[in-house]
């Protein structure tokens, strides 16, 4: 031992090659170690779940930042760091990543791109968004603006989701999720699309609420053209469903007993309500015009065109009767240029040929003239009035069907009724004699219905 | 350690072999010996650059380039140690015979 003390005291020179040695290694070896330090703890931090992870070595101590979604995800991070051999301090410049309050994300559409904005919470979270926004709207530019944030409510990913569904049926606006409620702006981009997003907000999962849905539709929008020189009257967009569509088909068919009805209309959600009962009175209404273009745009209705003459005008402008309510009727009614003047038997020829088109219908076994025969009495008295000179008699019939004395009674009382009709329209009272011929003047067989409903008449003979 | 060992071991082993061959060459050597002050300084510094390691209070590249330094020499120690015992040993069983 004591051999020892005395050797090791003429160990020093051996210090000068190792000096250089240890030079050396120094600096040869630190950037390899660094670098597979560095490796390393990248691999071992390889399951943690972090966003912008940050590591640097120097020497054998690693500075490691990164944004952590939990506190112990967080710890477990560092302390994986810690674990990797040759690792021997760490410098902890981790940090949860901030926390929103509310927790709120959005969509906003406009025509070009879609920006997803607010928070995400997690980055999965984030890339499943922004693939799934990128399946959904194929073409149209997806912009991230998402921060990674912790606070979302529980299923945040499958609302978002649903979110997303939505917003290819809006034409542009904006879907925020805060906390658990969803609030909905905009226009849809489609008629209907804004009850298909309605209907999938029920799907919204457990704990979500909508706490605004201001989607709008886009105008919901029914024309009516009437074309006196084709005579035809040509109906164009939309109308609630099938059942509607073929209702409106056939009032049409009723009130317009002379034109030719084109059908282009396609059935559509989204209608407001009340919409037949606006429409059909609306109709009648053009059907009283000569020539005329009816415009439904949601709730409002526009009736434009030539009147035959100017009482017609004025009871078209003084608006409709049974319009429901919150409709608006907005009437821009012209007078047709009267027709030039013939004499009576011309006139008599034109009633015919009137009536031979269409019947004036009254209430079954009243003397009320049904409103579909609006268009054709007004046609009738545009006629009246070429012949002022003619005197005519408005001559009432029925069919054989019931007593004699009821008959009789009828046809007087409905001629009488056209007769006031006329009278209101300002026809003179002295050239008009009603008459009712109750069931004695058949003009078919009595023992078929058909030849019943053509014995049911109104005829005018100029006298 | 275990780390440090099997990144460096060809420094390590290195040092060692000097050491080894210093040792043999220190019994028999004529240079001028340490004197017992300066080696007891030494073993002072030696200490205080242990205590400084252990302590991992020298931070980053100079803390790691501390911790090579003192297991070379730690290793060059031994490896004196060890070669100056074995030249005594082979010196003491031929001085017998001679």
């Amino acid at each position: 031992m004591h051999g020892l003390f005395r050797w090791s005291s003429k160990w020093w020179p051996g210090v000068i090659p190792l000096v250089v040695f240890w030079a050396i290694a120094a600096w040869t070896t630190t950037p390899p170690l660094e670098s597979d330090l560095a490796a390393r703890s990248a691999a071992a931090l390889k399951d943690s779940l972090l966003d912008k992870t940050r590591i640097t070595v120097a020497g054998r101590d690693v500075t490691f930042a990164a944004d952590a979604f939990s506190e112990d995800g967080r710890r477990g991070a560092v302390a994986s760091v810690a674990a990797v051999p040759g690792v021997r301090l760490v410098n902890d410049e981790t940090q949860l990543v901030p926390e929103a309050k509310p927790f709120v994300w959005s969509a906003e559409r406009d025509v070009v791109r879609v920006t997803l904005g607010g928070s995400a919470p997690l980055p999965a979270t984030k890339g499943r968004l922004l693939e799934a926004a990128r399946a959904t709207l194929g073409g149209v530019e997806v912009v991230d603006q998402m921060n990674l944030s912790r606070g979302a409510p529980p299923r945040f990913d499958n609302a978002a989701l649903l979110m997303l569904d939505q917003i290819w049926k809006l034409k542009d606006g904006k879907i925020t999720i805060s906390d658990a409620k969803v609030s909905l702006a905009g226009m849809a981009r489609e008629l209907g699309g804004r009850e298909a997003i309605a209907a999938a907000l029920k799907n919204l999962p457990e704990g979500f609420s909508v706490a605004a849905n201001e989607i709008k539709a886009p105008p919901y929008i029914f024309q009516a053209y009437k074309d006196p020189v084709a005579v035809t009257l040509t109906l164009t967009g939309y109308v609630p469903d099938n059942n509607a569509h073929a209702a409106l088909v056939a009032a049409a068919g009723r009130k317009f007993f002379n034109e030719k009805v084109v059908d282009n209309i396609k059935a559509s959600l989204g209608a407001p309500s009340g919409f037949a009962n606006a429409v059909v009175p609306a109709l009648g209404a053009l059907s009283r015009l000569s020539t005329g273009t009816l415009v439904v745009s949601d709730r409002e209705v526009k009736l434009s065109g030539d009147a035959f003459y100017d009482a017609a005008a004025a009871q078209i402008r003084a608006g409709l009767k049974d319009f429901p309510q919150g409709w608006q009727f907005k009437a821009d009614i012209s007078v047709k240029p009267a027709s030039a003047p013939v004499d009576g038997t011309v006139c008599q020829q034109l009633f015919s040929g009137l009536l031979a088109k269409g019947k004036i219908r009254f209430e079954s076994g009243r003397a009320t003239i049904d409103p579909d025969s609006a268009g054709l009495l007004d046609r009738l008295i545009e006629t009246a009035l070429r012949c002022p000179s003619a005197n005519i008699e408005i001559a009432g019939h029925t069919d054989a069907d019931g007593e004699d004395g009821f008959n009789q009674a009828l046809s007087e009382k409905r001629a009488q009724a056209v007769m006031d009709f006329l009278v209101k329209a300002g026809l003179p009272a002295e050239r008009f004699t009603a008459m009712g011929y109750g069931s004695t003047q058949p003009v078919a067989s009595n023992d078929t219905d058909e030849g019943k409903a053509q014995n049911r008449r109104i005829d005018f003979v100029v006298r | 350690m275990a780390y440090l060992v099997t990144f460096h071991w060809g420094w390590l082993l290195a040092s060692l072999l000097l050491g080894l061959a210093m040792g043999w060459i220190a019994v028999v050597h004529r240079a001028q010996a340490v004197s017992k002050t300066t080696s007891r300084w030494l073993g002072v510094l030696a200490a205080a650059l242990v205590a400084a390691a252990v302590a991992r209070v020298i931070p980053g590249r100079p803390g790691y380039w501390l911790d090579l330094g003192l297991i070379m020499f730690a290793l060059y120690l031994a490896g004196c140690a060890v070669g100056s015992w074995l030249r005594d040993w082979v010196v003491s069983r031929h001085a017998p015979a001679a």
